[in-house]
């Protein structure tokens, strides 16, 4: 995952977000209560509760269902998740762990290069649009991985999709454009 | 006008006034009709003296009943829904382009664009005042005038986020490659904004070169266009001795002053900067500079660098003396006659004492290392040794004095020289052998991903999961008590309202008007009883109410065959007095069906069993609807008390349906459709027939 073309790239997540139910309805109050690191949002109309040891926070629904964000990898995210069910189920619901599904990677890459946007902008209209006015990056969508890539003028580049898989391939795919525009110094 | 016979007299010589507009016998003089309409052409007199005909010129396209009374009254009468919009949009796109100055043929290039927003329904669920401005700037950028979008937002006091996410949408559906915006381009605007007289083509000469230099030098990528014209102008402005301060400059071009002394240290870091005026107008610096952002990156890492260099300097120095400190105790401790009773605890404290220096000695040879560093480290790993060494200290009789002597020696040591900050340093590097490793181990068990079957039974996998790590996640019985007691101190308001709420909910119902505005019953529908698929067609899209553009009488035409024969001859009847009150009756109908905010069909499809909208989803919904088949319609509630009334629902209809219609339930319940209904044998069959009348 981590080699493209010759150069070792360095893509490091930093954020798996991912979602699961508990089949069965929870009680807000009584979470909000008897948890240790919990806060409860009764206006919203949700809990959240923070674990330490897989470093994630997770918002809880009465409906059972649960967003856990924070993760730095798909399996401390799946491990977050099924501390946060085992800590709901000594509280005293009876929960199931089903439908665990990691719905969003963030990952952040730095390249070795500097980019001129406007020219990547041109070369690769209408899947990349660049707009200074609003957001100094280029950004850069990839429908078929579902995947979006933010590129900025210094090289670095952040890169967001369903999962680690679509996320590195992105980044394969994304290098040989950008380095066709990269800023040489004279 | 045929002559006609006076009613009174019998006589036939009748005398028509077209002036008055009066039929008047001659012979017995009753007058037979009072406001003749006349089809003449009547003329009025100008100021000039000249005469023009009296009349208002009528579109050709939209039916030909509209007349528009009056300037006002575009909220009209029965035109059709797109003409309508178009006009709003190009009115409101002339009121908006006259505001930027913008010419004519770029307000009718964005009415063009216009057009071809809502030709592809990209107007639905968005302001219209959002893709008004939006084609607005699309015309500017491509066009390529001075315009930011921060002017529209300015205009429309509206969040420039909002109006560039639209803006970036529209580009995008219509394929439109707006080219990126120059700086350039505003110079001159902003220059003469600025005020400089004679000197202003001068001046904007120079920031252009400016500006063209900041280009090579990097500045100006990732950075708003506006910022960097700012900062060209001020130093333009310098340079030809006009005193523009800061602020004049920041509320011309619409930037912070924060941003503008940036661009200007940035430009100052630029070897341009330090040419003096002539020589810049002359000559050109072949180097290019690195973007500031990367320079300011480049800088950090390096710092990191350094940082983890010395970071593993010390940490080789560290083993080194563990290394040694560990031979030394061990001989001590070998060398040493095993004291007892009393003397064994200051054995204990002299072995530590000795430890102690013989690491202080070796330190002292030391490396070059800052000092604060290793303050900050001694004292750490003072804690650490206080700690490990109090609890064997304990023991002895002479205790807590003695942990406090030693406390004192190892407060003096640190002042010696370096430490080893052992803790300090194994923090930052966990993480680092932490990260390398998350890849690593990810690869490994991407391939044992595969055996997780008990998550689909939805049992809870308790592997790896420390039992004792979430029992602290629980708080126990006191805990609980004193989190509820600050939970509802907080939260007291919130829960008055609550209880109010209840209250007035509780309230109503007694009183019996309490109406559940979010939770309603999804309405029950029969299911639909056809014979032929074209049938059942039929009857849903009649129960569904899905457009008041479809044609049903051709739509049945095409699919009534056998049974469905009937009604339609009878439907077929009924509408032909129609038209007029379905004109009429659309009127009315259409700011009602603006409220919905043109709601997403999709969206409505998903909620179609809980409409939300109570009245509409009958009539609103859109043909895409029609897909979804109608044997899934849950069985609506029959028809209450059917209506007795025969097809008189033309005539009763329009006028006494306007409002109710809206409530679908007495809408239905009024409706008329007995004799069809019960013809088809089936339910509301009739009922989309006279509802139709009714719009």
């Amino acid at each position: 995952m981590e080699p493209s073309n010759d150069v070792a790239l360095d893509i490091i997540v930093t954020n798996v977000v991912s979602v699961f139910r508990t089949r069965c309805h929870l009680n807000l109050r009584t979470i909000g209560l008897e948890g240790n690191n919990v806060i409860y949002k009764p206006e919203v109309g949700k809990v959240l509760m923070k674990l330490r040891k897989p470093r994630i926070t997770a918002s809880i629904w009465s409906s059972g269902k649960i967003i856990c964000t924070g993760a730095t990898s798909e399996d401390e995210a799946k491990l977050g998740a099924r501390r946060l069910a085992r800590c709901l189920q000594k509280i005293g619901f009876k929960v199931r762990f089903s439908d665990f599904k990691v719905v969003n990677v963030l990952a952040v890459c730095s390249l070795p290069f500097q980019i001129r946007l406007i020219e990547f902008t041109k070369n690769n209209r209408p899947i990349a649009s660049y707009e200074p006015e609003l957001h100094p990056a280029a950004t850069y969508r990839i429908k078929t991985l579902r995947s979006t890539v933010q590129v900025f003028s210094t090289g670095s580049i952040t890169v967001t999709g369903p999962n680690v898989q679509s996320v590195a391939s992105a980044v394969e795919q994304i290098y040989p454009l950008l380095f066709e525009c990269q800023k040489t110094l004279v | 006008m045929s002559s006609r016979q006076c009613q009174n007299c019998g006589g036939a010589d009748i005398d028509i006034d077209q002036a008055r507009g009066s039929a008047v016998c001659t012979a017995c003089g009753s007058v037979l009709e009072d406001n003749i309409i006349v089809s003449e052409v009547q003329f009025v007199e100008n100021s000039g003296g000249g005469a023009s005909a009296i009349g208002q010129f009528v579109s050709a396209d939209g039916p030909a009943k509209t007349p528009v009374l009056g300037s006002g009254f575009h909220t009209s009468l029965g035109k059709e829904s797109r003409a309508q919009t178009l006009q709003n949009g190009k009115r409101q796109i002339h009121s908006l382009g006259s505001q930027l100055q913008l010419n004519q043929h770029c307000l009718d290039t964005a009415f063009n664009f216009f057009k071809m927003v809502v030709s592809k329904h990209l107007t639905r669920g968005r302001k219209m005042t959002h893709v008004i401005a939006a084609c607005l700037y699309l015309v500017c950028r491509t066009e390529g005038t001075p315009h930011m979008l921060l002017d529209l937002s300015d205009l429309l006091q509206v969040n420039v986020y909002i109006l560039g996410k639209t803006f970036l949408l529209l580009a995008r559906e219509l394929c439109i490659n707006a080219p990126a915006v120059d700086p350039c381009l505003y110079i001159p605007r902003f220059a003469h904004m600025l005020e400089f007289g004679e000197k202003t083509h001068e001046v904007s000469m120079t920031a252009l070169r400016l500006l063209q230099r900041m280009k090579r030098d990097w500045m100006h990528t990732g950075r708003r266009p506006s910022g960097l014209c700012g900062a060209a102008l001020l130093v333009a402005a310098r340079m030809h001795e006009f005193r523009r301060t800061v602020k004049e400059v920041i509320r011309v071009v619409k930037v912070c002053e924060a941003t503008l002394r940036k661009r200007l240290t940035e430009f100052e870091d630029t070897p341009t900067s330090h040419l003096t005026i002539d020589e810049f107008m002359r000559v050109d610096l072949n180097e290019e500079c690195d973007p500031p952002s990367f320079v300011a990156g480049q800088k950090k890492l390096k710092m990191q660098q350094l940082e983890q260099e010395l970071a593993r300097k010390l940490d080789e120095y560290q083993g080194e003396i563990s290394s040694y400190r560990d031979e030394i105790e061990t001989e001590l401790e070998n060398s040493r006659p095993k004291l007892r009773g009393s003397y064994a605890s200051y054995a204990k404290r002299e072995a530590h004492d000795d430890s102690l220096s013989g690491v202080s000695e070796l330190t002292e040879e030391g490396e070059d290392l800052e000092d604060e560093e290793l303050e900050a480290a001694a004292q750490h790993l003072n804690q650490d040794f206080i700690n490990q060494v109090l609890p064997e200290l304990e023991q002895g009789p002479e205790g807590s004095a003695e942990a406090q002597e030693l406390g004192k020696e190892l407060a003096e040591l640190p002042s010696a020289s370096t430490h080893v900050p052992l803790t300090a340093l194994l923090g930052p590097l966990p993480s680092a052998a932490s990260l390398g490793l998350s890849d690593s181990i990810r690869q490994c068990i991407t391939e044992e991903r595969g055996d997780d079957n008990k998550s689909e039974s939805g049992e809870l996998d308790l592997e790896g999961i420390d039992e004792d790590e979430i029992e602290k996640y629980i708080l126990n019985e006191k805990e609980v008590q004193a989190k509820t007691e600050l939970w509802m101190k907080q939260n007291e308001e919130y829960l008055r309202e609550q209880k109010e709420k209840e209250e007035r909910i509780a309230k109503e119902k007694e009183q019996g008007i309490y109406k559940e505005k979010p939770k309603k019953p999804s309405k029950r529908r029969e299911p639909i009883r056809a014979s032929t698929a074209g049938e059942a067609i039929e009857k849903m899209l009649e129960q569904k109410k899905i457009s008041s553009k479809i044609n049903y009488d051709v739509l049945r035409d095409l699919n009534s065959k056998g049974s469905g024969g009937s009604p339609a001859h009878q439907a077929e009847e009924t509408p032909v007095p129609g038209p007029g009150r379905k004109r009429l009756a659309r009127r009315k109908k259409q700011p009602n069906k603006g409220n919905l905010g043109l709601a997403k069909p999709a969206s409505l499809m998903g909620k179609r069993l809980r409409p939300l909208i109570s009245s509409s989803p009958k009539k609103k919904k859109a043909v895409a609807q029609v897909v979804p088949n109608p044997m899934s319609v849950p069985p609506a509630t029959p028809e209450p008390a059917p209506v007795p009334a025969s097809p008189p629902v033309i005539e009763s209809g329009p006028v006494a349906y306007e409002e109710p219609t809206e409530e679908d339930e007495e809408a239905e319940a009024e409706e008329p459709c007995v004799s069809a209904m019960e013809l088809m044998g089936g339910n509301e069959y009739g009922r989309e027939v006279e509802e139709e009348e009714v719009f």
